[in-house]
């Protein structure tokens, strides 16, 4: 039912009339996030600039049961800030301020609105960072961040978002206000905040993000290691795992996206490589040194022909650049790409690859693999031109990939969240009575359900009737596997 | 009540509860006592999951001979289930965190016997909601937990300690987050002390240790120092929380205390009052009411 023309009134008296958009063309823009297969218009994009305003908003929704959708920069890659037709979108990006800045407390409290990056920013003088890197750093919101739960680079060492924010406001989808934690961290009860943050948006909206900043380490190193298979780089990052080494960071690329990279930014990747490591590691400068001989040794024992470390910033920028920006650079190589984010345990790693690799002869189309090698976090790029009618190979490729990395003991997502993309995907990974325990954690924040619905927890509407083939949830499967 | 032995024991005890509109404390009237293994152990991806009922000092024995740990120090030597349903920790809280951070699926039975996992066995994963999470802290009222997966980490080569004796530990502590060395427990026995733990490769161990004593003074000391953190702990009444960096306002509010001043926590002798805002407490009881309508978890 679209918006009566009183609603439409009164929203707007909430965050005054420039702050609504509700002209066409201009509402396209808020059509898609990062997943931009997946569209539709809202009847109305609102842009509060306060807690106070977005509770007027939310309350609006609560009584009038209008569906709404949080949504920052829109960089998300699973659709988790999509609209939904007849709803509004709360777009928080006026939010921007830096509340306050403790460093005696080594907190920092902000707006949802400012950019990941900026946090660095404010507090890199004196010598403290953010941990948490999505790639999108420079302009993904930190609002988009407590919702996704995002993680980043260098999530190996210090965590993700969940470990590194330690209080929230948040307006409930009933239009309450709550705050959970604050600058201490343990607050007693059961862990709402841990609940909220990666709820994709659909247990209310965080208005004022408490977080932790880090001090910055004493030395830093980051290591090249060039490999002539995937195998044998994903052997090195088991074997740098259990050799008790903890890096910042470990990221693989394979031959596809090394090439794509080198053509777009020529960080001076080795030639002939078949996989690239690229190891940080960080902390007390002696352990550092230590570590970077031993992970040197470890690469060249597992077949390593070159193993190189950047001399100074400027080469680590260069290094990191091919990786944090190896997604853009495969635009160049393919009309059309898909992002995956299947996780699969790090020991699994090479099996995975392999397996990727006879996937995509099998589907006759190439997969490029640029990933979180650490925490075994796969992101396959599947290669394909809508053009050509290869849409739906692609999505049926991705689909078999995602499979492999289950049946591996991994799972659906590791930072790029369920949303629309991967929730007619959760019954694989889920059962029945799981999803409905995740449906009673959501009634309980939202029991009208107007917050983001049709995301996370699959709906008929989305899915149809039949839900895909379940495999047992990695924990079942350990269960089973000692009856035997 | 019975120590049960499976998921499906605690589910049909749960079950049984719900159809008599009997009420069942976790951890007294029903407890995971003969769930007590690790299923699986995967050295090179530094995880593992148990039952729920296995004690630390169990779960330490398992893990050693791999080199690996779960850096989860509370006093005395609760199980795995004591652990999250308390969200306890002790003074590895300072570098490893709480419970909530080491947690990575879980398999609960709810209060009407229903069983339900979450979360999986890799390190990263943001699938569906945290109720791994959400049942840290939970005291028992949200769910059984029954099993647990859990992140490990590589036990350190080496390991020292630095007892600072000081009047004014809130400077010494400042001094030390301050700085970029990387303990792994600083805690202030106030009054008087401030302790704190290095680990990793003896080089690196050493040259903190050094560092500290320039920065800070102090002298190393053996590990006897912890043992009395964790039973001043143990023996405290209340716990209070603080800004991290209002650590002396709380040292000048009270005599004695085992403080996480990076965590922004203290342990206190006396009585403290619950901190819990209304409208947290409001949500909790929304959640609660959601997972235990009939209240069987009491």
């Amino acid at each position: 039912m679209p918006l009566s023309p009183a609603v439409r009134a009164e929203i707007g008296a909430v965050v005054g009339a420039a702050h609504v958009i509700a002209e066409p063309e201009q509402l396209r823009v808020y059509d898609c996030d990062g997943l931009t297969g997946w569209r539709a218009t809202p009847e109305l994009v609102v842009l509060p600039g306060s807690t106070a305003e977005v509770q007027g908003i939310v309350c609006i929704c609560a009584r009038e049961g209008i569906p709404f959708v949080a949504r920052g920069a829109g960089t998300g890659l699973s659709g988790g800030a999509l609209p939904v037709a007849e709803g509004i979108v709360i777009s928080l990006t006026r939010m921007k301020r830096i509340l306050e800045i403790d460093l005696a407390s080594q907190r920092v409290v902000v707006e949802p609105g400012v950019t990941n990056l900026e946090i660095t920013r404010a507090v890199a003088a004196d010598g403290f960072f953010y941990a948490p890197d999505p790639s999108s750093q420079q302009v993904c919101t930190i609002g988009g961040n407590v919702a996704e739960n995002s993680g980043g680079a260098h999530c190996l060492k210090n965590g993700f978002t969940v470990n590194h924010v330690t209080g929230l406001t948040v307006v409930l989808p009933d239009g309450e206000i709550v705050e959970l934690g604050g600058k201490a961290l343990d607050p007693s009860g059961p862990d709402l905040l841990g609940a909220f943050i990666g709820s994709e948006g659909t247990l209310g909206i965080a208005t004022e993000i408490t977080l932790r900043v880090l001090r910055k380490p004493e030395a830093v190193t980051t290591q090249l290691a060039a490999f002539g298979s995937t195998d044998a780089a994903g052997e090195a990052v088991s074997a740098i795992i259990s050799a008790g080494i903890l890096p910042a960071a470990i990221e693989m690329m394979d031959r596809l996206t090394i090439v794509a990279a080198e053509q777009a930014y020529h960080p001076g990747y080795p030639e002939g490589a078949e996989a690239l490591l690229l190891v940080e590691l960080d902390g007390i400068a002696v352990q550092v040194e230590e570590d970077t001989v031993s992970v040197d040794r470890i690469c060249r024992a597992c077949g390593a022909f070159e193993v190189r470390v950047a001399r100074d910033d400027a080469e680590r920028a260069l290094l990191w650049l091919g990786r944090k920006g190896a997604f853009p650079a495969m635009g160049r190589m393919s009309p059309d790409y898909y992002v995956q984010d299947g996780v699969v345990p790090r020991t699994k790693l090479p099996e995975v690859l392999r397996r990727i690799g006879e996937l995509s002869r099998e589907h006759g189309l190439q997969v490029g693999n640029v990933f979180h090698a650490g925490d075994g976090n796969l992101h396959p790029l599947v290669l394909y031109d809508a053009a050509k009618g290869e849409t739906e190979a692609a999505k049926t490729l991705a689909e078999a990939i995602l499979g492999a990395c289950l049946d591996a003991g991994g799972s659906l997502t590791g930072e790029h969240g369920v949303g629309v993309d991967k929730a007619c995907s959760m019954p694989k990974m889920f059962s029945e009575r799981d999803l409905e325990a995740f449906e009673r954690l959501r009634r309980a924040f939202d029991p009208e359900g107007i917050a983001n619905p049709g995301k996370v927890i699959p709906t008929p509407r989305l899915c149809g009737e039949v839900p895909g083939p379940y495999r047992q949830h990695p924990l079942e499967l350990i269960g089973l596997a000692e009856r035997f | 009540m019975p120590s049960v032995s499976s998921l499906d024991e605690a589910a049909a005890v749960l079950r049984a509860a719900s159809a008599r509109g009997d009420k069942v404390r976790l951890g007294a009237d029903l407890d995971a006592g003969g769930m007590s293994r690790v299923l699986e152990h995967e050295a090179g991806d530094l995880t593992c999951t148990v039952e729920s009922g296995i004690r630390l000092s169990a779960l330490a024995a398992a893990l050693g001979p791999a080199g690996q740990r779960l850096s989860l120090d509370p006093p005395g030597d609760p199980t795995v289930a004591a652990c999250l349903a308390g969200n306890l920790s002790g003074p590895l809280r300072h570098r490893f965190g709480a419970p909530r951070d080491l947690v990575l699926g879980v398999t609960l039975v709810l209060a009407d016997g229903t069983i339900v996992n979450a979360g999986g066995k890799v390190v990263k994963n943001v699938a569906g909601y945290d109720l791994g999470k959400l049942v840290c802290g939970s005291e028992g009222r949200l769910a059984f937990i029954g099993r647990v997966s859990l992140r490990l980490h590589p036990t350190p080569i080496a390991a020292a300690t630095v007892v600072v004796e000081t009047e004014d530990p809130a400077s010494t502590t400042a001094a030390l987050l301050a700085s970029q060395l990387v303990p792994s427990a600083l805690d202030v026995l106030h009054p008087g002390r401030v302790a704190v733990l290095f680990e990793g490769g003896a080089a690196a161990v050493a040259a903190q240790v050094a560092a500290t004593r320039a920065l800070v003074g102090g002298a190393e000391a053996d590990e006897a120092v912890w043992a009395e953190s964790r039973s001043r702990q143990a023996s405290s009444a209340g716990r209070t929380s603080f800004a991290p960096g209002a650590l002396r306002e709380l040292l000048e509010r009270v005599p004695a205390a085992v403080v996480r001043p990076a965590a922004g926590t203290a342990y206190l002798p006396d009585v403290a009052p619950d901190e819990t805002p209304e409208p947290v407490r409001l949500l909790q009881e929304r959640v609660r009411a959601r997972f235990d309508p009939q209240g069987v978890l009491s």
